[in-house]
């Protein structure tokens, strides 16, 4: 009985093999015919390399969902050259390994002419070297500098980013806190052991020492630490005028809640996660909460761009949605210019992208950087549970450049 | 700031104390951790939540809701992932590997149910915040207190002051024995499975009010173990102590030493515990079976 057992296994992984073996081949057989590499027959592949099922997999799937409606829109007027756009994508599961093999497989196999990454730092950091040997471009939403710039300065050859860096985002904040809100004396809460809101954090303090504000008092916490209260205290002790308070959305709830609880009634500033669905989840503790945003609601593209996306995907588009399809206005604008597929020529074009009106504001990359510059945010106050804007702000420096 | 301290630091033991007891209850008659549950904890937390939001259930009736299903789930994990362990009389370890995986799999399913989304439950309190002086208490934080417990003394009633918490106590003793002497173990088990599922419950909606929901919430079981490691294994006092006095710890660390490094603190004063005293401050004659 045993041995039957035992052979009828041995079978089983052996066509396993065989048929792993097939696989494996066939790809090799497409590359001997006439596709060229960054395209397949009358397709232009474009890759995607997003969580589609682990922490971050909210954000994968909106940018996912956002990049295809560009894509289905480009494709309905005609695609580009004549050929049309296809979007590849693959589950990197938040795990740096999974992205690299993904990003493999999207240059070797599938010949993608560009690749769309990741909202998420350590994996375009992880990417950087890779990409600069395999030579196809990643345009990211990874704000961490290091994703996009090595140590000496110099760019990554082919990573890019489409919204502003964290460095960027945090000068927006603390100039806008200082210019508009008036405050002098600010607290600061972060996370330490998250790489985010460090890289928010540092900038923001830099900028506000070096503009004439002062840092009151600079707190934080750990990841698993769900009680901020002590911190706050050591705050509100100092006099504080105004926090900034850079993390994830649940630890902005929590420290937020905890903040209103204590009778701390300054306005609060931070990042991209006070978006929705934050002031739903704090509920009455949200109002007086400042950050910077990459779209304006009322604008009527975004309007426009929102209802297709709910009449595609039956939700409300998140933040990140617009990030996506603004991905694929970039990418198909490079393509456009280059005249070809082929991924280093794109990645040329890439760089010298200028002026592109997309959902986001109006986006031109730095070939210095290779990240974008001249891009204001909107700044959004929570006022009684509502998202209210009040203006686009950029600052000086950041004009300049 | 002192006082402000003690309150925090109660507020905080008043949750990992109604963990801990979850927790203690299931050491205390198998003599093995359950890990487990934190997955009940978070599974309840999101049964609560739905009560509120298609029921628009009460407080207490949320706490009833969660605290039922929790109970539930007790008995449900005690029959699919415990029973036969136990009547193969397997080793200890492989209770422990059962624990933790039920525990990975609720996480799991909550994540595939709900995705990795954060809810957060209505706000059942009109005023947030009671003022005494420069003292500030939390309303959540304190009737989270009074619930936690009330529910602790009605335990400790029913341990020792019923005939089932008399049977309770026996088989904790000696499983075998009590057997032999007319006491029903599988119910008595199964009672155990309830209460501990029940607490769980409770400090799941508490959990999911004070930190949001989210897939993970159930991985605060960790401190629930470290308060029953420092306040004994398998003892029902040791593990309120043990926790009372892990909040307070915790936030006075925070104070003097920084969030970075308090755990640095919490690991040596659990290692103290486990090389000096390892059955904790209220010595409870329990070891784990090996």
């Amino acid at each position: 009985m045993k041995k039957i057992v035992v052979s009828v296994l041995a079978i089983i992984l052996a066509l396993g093999l065989v048929a792993c073996g097939q696989s494996n081949s066939s790809p090799g057989k497409g590359q001997s015919g006439n596709s060229q590499q960054g395209s397949t027959g009358d397709q232009i592949i474009i890759g995607n390399l997003q969580d589609l099922s682990s922490t971050t997999s909210v954000w994968g799937k909106a940018v996912t969902n956002g990049a295809q409606l560009a894509i289905d829109r480009i494709n309905k007027d005609g695609g580009i050259n004549g050929k049309k756009l296809k979007l590849v994508t693959y589950d990197t599961k938040n795990d740096v390994q999974e992205a690299i093999n993904a990003y493999n497989r999207l240059a070797s196999q599938d010949k993608a002419a560009a690749i769309i990454g990741p909202p998420v730092s350590n994996i375009g950091i992880a990417l950087a070297p890779i990409a600069e040997n395999t030579k196809v471009a990643i345009l990211g939403s990874f704000i961490d500098e290091r994703a996009t710039t090595k140590n000496d300065g110099k760019p990554w050859g082919y990573n890019f980013l489409i919204q502003p860096s964290s460095v960027q985002q945090a000068q927006i904040v603390a100039g806008y806190t200082m210019d508009k809100l008036n405050v002098k004396k600010i607290g600061v809460l972060y996370n330490q052991a998250n790489a985010y809101s460090v890289s928010l954090a540092k900038p923001f303090i830099d900028y506000v020492k070096s503009h004439g504000s002062q840092i009151v008092s600079e707190q934080t916490y750990k990841t698993s630490d769900k009680d901020y209260k002590t911190q706050l205290a050591e705050i509100q002790a100092t006099g504080a005028e105004a926090i900034f308070i850079p993390n994830y959305i649940q630890e902005d709830v929590l420290a937020v809640q905890q903040a209103r609880q204590m009778g701390i009634n300054v306005p609060i500033v931070g990042g991209l996660d006070f978006a929705p669905p934050f002031a739903e989840l704090a509920g009455d503790a949200a109002n007086d909460v400042y950050f910077p945003n990459n779209i304006a609601a009322e604008d009527p593209q975004i309007k426009e761009v929102a209802a297709a996306y709910k009449a595609a995907y039956n939700e409300e588009p998140l933040n990140k949605a617009f990030i996506g399809y603004d991905s694929i206005l970039v990418i198909a604008d490079a393509i456009k210019r280059a005249g070809t597929p082929d991924p280093v020529k794109v990645r040329d074009a890439l760089e010298q992208t200028k002026d592109l009106k997309g959902t986001t504001g109006i986006i031109s990359i730095s070939p210095k950087t290779h990240r974008p510059y001249g891009l204001s945010m909107v700044m959004i106050k929570i006022e009684k549970g509502q998202y209210v804007t009040k203006e686009r702000y950029i600052t000086k420096e950041q004009q300049q450049q | 700031m002192t006082a402000q301290l003690i309150i925090n630091g109660l507020s905080l033991g008043a949750v990992y104390a109604l963990i801990a007891v979850g927790f203690a209850i299931i050491f205390n008659i198998l003599k093995f951790s359950n890990f487990a549950h934190g997955g009940f904890m978070t599974v309840t937390a999101y049964a609560g939540f739905l009560a509120t939001r298609f029921w628009h259930t009460s407080l207490l009736a949320t706490l009833l809701i969660a605290s039922l299903a929790g109970g539930l789930l007790g008995l449900l994990a005690e029959l699919v992932a415990f029973r036969r362990i136990r009547n193969n009389k397997s080793p200890v370890i492989y209770y422990f590997v059962s624990s933790i995986t039920l525990g990975m799999l609720l996480e799991n399913l909550m994540t595939i149910f709900f995705s990795t989304n954060f809810y957060s439950y209505p706000n059942f309190f009109p005023v947030n915040t009671i003022k005494l002086g420069r003292l500030i208490i939390g309303v959540p934080d304190l009737i989270m207190f009074c619930i936690s417990t009330l529910a602790l003394i009605i335990l400790a009633i029913i341990i020792y002051r019923t005939k089932l918490g008399t049977a309770l106590r026996s088989v904790s003793y000696d499983l075998d024995t009590s057997g032999l002497m007319g006491i029903n173990v599988l119910r008595i088990i199964q009672l155990a499975f309830f209460l501990a599922g029940f607490l769980g419950g409770i400090s799941g909606v508490f959990l999911g009010i004070s930190y949001t929901l989210y897939p993970q919430l159930g991985q605060m079981v960790v401190k629930g173990f470290i308060a029953s490691v420092i306040g004994g294994l398998g003892s029902l006092e040791g593990a309120v102590t043990g926790a009372f006095l892990l909040g307070m710890v915790e936030i006075f660390l925070i104070r003097l030493v920084g969030s970075g490094i308090s755990p640095v603190f919490i690991f040596i004063i659990m290692l103290l515990f486990l090389l000096v005293r390892p059955r904790g401050i209220a010595g409870s004659h329990i070891q784990e079976k090996a």
